[in-house]
């Protein structure tokens, strides 16, 4: 295989392939006109403006997707990293058998989920697409197996040993783990976090089917915007939803050279 | 402590987590499986009454025909992934640059992105007034319908599904160690053969492991198809859709997503089990 210049235009090839939809969401979102020209005709922010001035994508946005967020990565970070310590650090009948159902989630495609969640909820007769109770439980699903996941690594990481060491010189359980393992397990947990919200904030999957009229997301609402008046106020908001991912994953990574998953 | 409450305490460390999977996994997909059997009522939405008619409605003409636009899109999709994505695996395998950790971030950042933003992208680019229609227009060279057909969903599915190819491949071939290809080629063979004899073979299991990936998500696509494909290709996650939201024939969505189920989850399963082979090799060398 060269490595000369062939293999790396082909890579650039690709790379440009796999970045153009966002680039041109960019882009296009700084044109004052609604033509979807490149290069735009000029540079203003008239498209974030009508995203500020329109209700429904405020609403979306900053009341539904962010909340909702926020929620899923605190709960799942809280579920995740207990099992993970349950999983790591205790042996019980069982244990593998529960180690592969937190993964059980990630076999199933995503809009199975949503679909399956939303029945099941009219069937119980429960109101939740009206509420954001519904939207987080899903979507904690589906954060659970990337947040145990990464927690569990982080554990296996560090010795036992640390802490029973601290025990023997007199702290209890609780204090060893608090103040030995955890700060040694910080920078897993955050990732964990991290990737839970943005499992959440991104997902339109699920979304799409449990999300009611009040609690529409922002990817659920782009793509009904989508159907029915493409303008480039969307490419803002989408704009504005890269941006708070970029912001969340370049900090992250620099902080703790944050290791993918995957 | 005794052994037997440190273990019990471990359990109750699982039990939130468990508590999840019962009532938003386990519940769900009972209840969908038992609802594929049930008979349908228009004013009711589904009767009590065990049927096999569900499952008999997928064998119609129109159904096969969606499975097998389901199963086509899926492997293409997989097919273009993995030509367009072992250039990129072999060059983020053996690239020596201060700059690989940029290339990852960009490699990975998009998949992070709402899938329904990237399809946007694909709208402002290939629609009829797009910017590749607009400069075919300037060129005086007509409009070209580049959205509405199956060709316009590999694009988008690639596009978001590419990096899944990516990741697997360039772990299979990290573990390839560069004096193999130096032997290769100081024997006398050439780029090609280096890659056909050597490479290709030995980064099979990440293939295998990016393919099933790629597939088992191509196959469950429902926004790429909805919103790229325009009213002509359909696809089963959009049959499950219409049938749970618009026409509310829960029976028959639930034996779509049933069957799909079974597809998705044998060729995911497969994917774990060779992702879990790989990272072991990974770790005897």
């Amino acid at each position: 295989m060269t490595r000369g210049p062939a293999l790396g235009l082909i890579v650039a090839a690709v790379y440009l392939f796999l970045l153009a939809p966002l680039v041109i969401v960019v882009i296009v979102s700084f044109d004052p006109t609604d033509a979807f020209r490149i290069p735009p005709s000029g540079l203003s922010l008239r498209w974030y403006r009508a995203f500020f001035a329109s209700d429904t994508f405020v609403r979306a946005f900053f009341r539904v997707s962010l909340v909702v967020a926020l929620l899923v990565s605190a709960l799942a970070t809280l579920v995740g990293g207990l099992a993970a310590v349950g999983l790591v650090r205790y042996a019980f009948r069982g244990r593998t058998l529960v180690e592969a159902a937190f993964l059980a989630p990630i076999v199933v495609p995503e809009i199975l989920l949503g679909a399956a969640l939303f029945l099941f909820w009219s069937y119980l007769r429960i109101k939740w697409t009206a509420t954001l109770a519904g939207l987080a439980l899903g979507h904690l699903l589906i954060a659970l197996p990337y947040v145990v996941r990464t927690i569990t690594a982080g554990l296996h990481g560090i010795e036992p040993a640390l802490e029973e060491a601290a025990m023997s010189l007199g702290a209890s359980r609780a204090q060893a783990f608090r103040k030995v393992t955890l700060p040694l397990i910080a920078s897993s947990v955050l990732s964990g976090a991290v990737f839970a919200f943005i499992i959440s904030f991104s997902d339109i999957n699920i979304a799409l089917f449990v999300a009611g009229a009040d609690t529409v997301t922002l990817p659920v609402h782009i793509f009904s915007q989508i159907a029915w008046q493409a303008d480039p106020t969307i490419a803002a908001a989408s704009t504005l939803q890269i941006l708070a991912i970029g912001v969340l994953l370049g900090a992250v990574q620099r902080a703790f050279r944050l290791r993918v998953a995957m | 402590m005794t052994p037997g409450s440190r273990g019990l305490l471990g359990v109750v460390f699982v039990l939130p987590g468990l508590l999840v999977l019962i009532v938003a996994l386990l519940g769900p997909l009972a209840l969908i499986a038992g609802i594929s059997l049930m008979t349908y009522s228009p004013t009711k939405i589904w009767l009590p009454v065990f049927t096999g008619a569900n499952y008999a409605r997928l064998a119609d003409a129109y159904y096969l025909g969606v499975t097998w636009t389901t199963v086509k899109i899926g492997l293409v999709t997989t097919g273009v992934c993995a030509v367009l994505g072992w250039p990129v695996a072999y060059f983020l395998a053996r690239v020596r640059s201060r700059w690989l950790g940029l290339y990852m971030f960009l490699l990975v950042t998009p998949l992070m992105v709402s899938s329904v933003i990237r399809i946007f992208g694909w709208l402002v680019i290939l629609g009829r007034q797009g910017l590749v229609n607009a400069t075919l227009r300037g060129l005086g060279l007509g409009t070209v319908e580049l959205l509405g057909h199956a060709p316009a969903v590999v694009v988008g599915l690639v596009e978001l599904l590419l990096p899944f190819m990516v990741l697997p491949l360039m772990a299979a071939i990290e573990r390839v160690p560069e004096s193999l290809e130096e032997a290769a080629r100081n024997l006398g063979a050439t780029s090609w053969q280096v890659f056909r004899r050597v490479l290709l073979p030995l980064s099979v299991p990440g293939l295998v492991s990016g393919s099933l990936l790629v597939y088992s998500v191509a196959i469950s696509a429902l926004v790429t198809p909805a919103l790229m494909g325009g009213r002509k290709v359909r696809m089963l996650g959009n049959l499950v859709y219409d049938e749970v939201l618009t026409s509310m024939n829960w029976p028959f969505a639930s034996s779509l997503a049933v069957v799909l189920l079974c597809i998705t989850g044998a060729v995911m399963v497969g994917y774990l089990r060779t992702m879990q082979r790989l990272t072991a090799r990974g770790g005897m060398a």
